[in-house]
């Protein structure tokens, strides 16, 4: 590694700084409105108790009364940011393109647990509230409303396929299980929203026959389920049949590492940017059960495709030996990790071992000038050099600069990069002399990402010039 | 940024409280009255049986049928009284109004409250008691339609 005194400014990075700082405000602003949308629905949920006399039927001077209304109003809030939920996770393009997948999930795990208590609450609220109206006590209240037909069953069976959800989300709980079985489970939650509905339009006044809380509310649902099921099951299954992919080639890169390149029809009419990924599931018999977030490692815009995919189990392992001619399909694309999303004149680059992938896609894609991407490869050891030639030979082309850092990193210290380079004081400033004028874009293992991000941080570079993409290792 | 989205929801969250209260103090009107202004007739033990209009034999309309308010008798359900009174013109019930309904608590109102405006468009449809039950509002439907039946008959329709 080494580093190189500050270049001249260039003339074209005044303009470069007007065009992405435009591009940016737009897209904060849609995302604001976005979150704002998101916030209102829930007021508005709880505001259908209001319009529907809610405030005329409670009564400070009731206890009962007042325990209903905190029930209702929980249950109205709790089951609105379910619906929430399953818009983060729906992926649709308008949430993908504002916020990017990890953050849209993110924010979908953020909000599980508070609507779970919710929704617990509404139970417990209202079980006491009515208890003290009945002049019966919880447990009595707990087995008349049990008893009181098809739809309190089924509410009460939605409960707890929740909760059942949001345990084995617990990351603790999660790390137990495969990705597959936990996803499948994780499906079970539709199951459990879906079961509450009837209680929902039957028993309450709230959303009475007629009404137009009750429109609304349906329209939630059918906003809800409608966005899972246009974006997240009907569409990936289109673009899959409408683009065919199938192997041509699986090269082997490294040892753990192979190159599996696709052909596909109108592959440009795929709308994938260089950075992104999509979820790929390769039809052969050992490896269709099993599906892969993995990014594309060349730009996703010409005639093929390629994927680099480092086995880190036994489902990636398998792909190793994929026929040519095996079918693919794909959810997806996905991300934010792209060209697109850059706020500044700039470009610098960090990544670790496989963590390249995404980015040999986004510099291809990319139109760079001389001088305006910086990008730091590191490797542990010679053998995590994965497509580091044709990178460097790549951002040299368009006039960046590329270094390298190969070593482990030292025993006991929090540090991003080798020993070696640790040892001379190799700064992230030193590397990137614009950083600060700049988008860091790492990609790598977790800790080691965060630990560059740290770095980052400390250097003043804003959070939104972060662009973060984590492995799990 | 985040603090425009921030300024954002809270805007949205305000109007979106400001509009659902206003259209449920809009409505309240139509729900309240009902308990209130049940005593006079609540009070009487037996249900009055005073056409407060022109009686069923008023000569006036004879032909088309008659014409007046009947009031229903009381049914007792669970959850409290449910009563109600019909308006007729002509033969034809124009109106139906609550005149008690189901005011056990908090929970009993709420729900009679959204399942009255339901069981009287019913009723004003069908012209008779033979009406749907409202989910979730057993109790007040079934003393809606003993109420209404009652002031029914005593109309002679």
């Amino acid at each position: 590694m080494r580093t190189v005194a500050t270049p001249p400014p260039q003339p074209w990075v005044a303009e470069a700084r007007a065009e992405r700082r435009e591009s940016f405000r737009r897209r904060m602003a849609a995302a604001d409105l976005l979150v704002a949308v998101a916030w209102t629905s829930v007021a508005l949920a709880c505001g259908l108790f209001l319009a529907a006399g809610g405030a005329a039927t409670t009564s400070l001077h009731d206890v009962g009364s007042l325990f209903t209304a905190a029930g209702i109003l929980t249950g109205l809030a709790g089951t609105d940011l379910l619906l929430v939920m399953l818009v983060l996770a729906a992926r649709v393009p308008l949430i993908d393109r504002t916020f990017g997948h990890d953050k849209a999930l993110a924010a979908h795990r953020h909000i599980g647990k508070p609507a779970l208590y919710l929704l617990l609450a509404h139970a417990v609220l209202l079980t006491i509230g009515y208890g003290i109206s009945d002049r019966t006590g919880p447990i009595a209240e707990t087995v008349t409303l049990l008893t009181s037909g098809r739809d309190m069953l089924l509410a009460y069976l939605g409960l707890a396929l929740l909760i059942g959800v949001v345990i084995t989300s617990l990351t603790a709980v999660r790390r137990r299980f495969a990705y597959e079985a936990w996803h499948l489970l994780h499906l079970v939650s539709y199951v459990g929203i879906a079961v509450a509905v009837p209680h929902e339009l039957g028993q309450g006044a709230v959303l009475a026959h007629g009404s137009l809380e009750r429109l609304y509310w349906i329209a939630l649902y059918i906003v809800a389920f409608g966005a899972m099921a246009v974006y997240r099951f009907a569409r990936p299954v289109v673009v899959s049949l409408r683009h065919r992919f199938r192997v041509v080639a699986v090269e082997r890169v490294a040892e753990d590492v192979v190159s599996i390149h696709l052909a596909g029809r109108d592959i440009d009419r795929l709308g994938a940017e260089g950075g992104q990924f999509a979820i790929w599931r390769f039809w052969s018999r050992e490896t269709w059960f099993h599906a892969h977030p993995v990014s594309f490692s060349t730009a996703p815009t010409g005639g093929t495709l390629r994927l680099t995919i480092r086995s880190l189990g036994a489902g990636t392992a398998r792909l190793a030996d994929l026929r040519p001619g095996t079918f693919v399909s794909l959810q997806g694309p996905y991300g934010l990790f792209t060209d697109r999303a850059r706020t500044a004149p700039y470009l610098s680059v960090v990544t670790a071992g496989i963590g390249i992938t995404p980015v040999r896609s986004l510099l291809e894609d990319a139109d760079l000038r001389p001088g305006e991407a910086t990008v730091l490869l590191r490797a542990s050891d010679e053998r995590q050099q994965y497509l580091w030639e044709e990178v460097v030979r790549g951002v040299r082309a368009t006039g960046g600069t590329a270094y390298t850092d190969t070593g482990h990193r030292p025993r006991g210290r929090a540090t991003w990069m080798s020993a070696a380079a640790a040892a001379r004081g190799v700064q992230l400033t030193t590397i990137f002399p614009n950083l600060l004028q700049s988008d860091l874009y790492v990609c790598g293992p977790g800790p080691w990402a965060d630990l560059v991000v740290r770095d980052a941080r400390r250097a003043g570079l804003p959070r939104h010039r972060i662009h973060l993409e984590r492995f799990e290792a | 940024m985040r603090l425009r989205a921030l300024v954002y929801s809270l805007a949205g969250c305000a109007a979106a409280l400001a509009v659902t209260w206003e259209i449920g103090q809009a409505a309240a009107p139509r729900v309240t009255p009902a308990a209130p202004s049940a005593p006079p007739p609540a009070a009487a033990p037996t249900p009055a049986e005073t056409p407060t209009g022109s009686s069923a034999s008023a000569p006036a309309t004879s032909a088309a049928g008659p014409s007046g308010t009947f009031s229903g008798s009381t049914a007792q359900t669970s959850y409290g009284p449910v009563q109600v009174a019909i308006v007729v013109k002509a033969g034809r019930i124009t109106d139906v109004k609550a005149l008690q309904l189901t005011n056990q608590d908090g929970r009993s109102v709420a729900i009679s409250a959204g399942a009255a405006p339901i069981l009287r468009t019913e009723a004003l449809r069908a012209q008779s008691a033979k009406i749907d039950t409202v989910s979730g509002a057993t109790y007040t439907s079934d003393g809606y339609r003993t109420s209404l039946q009652s002031a029914i008959d005593k109309a002679h329709l």
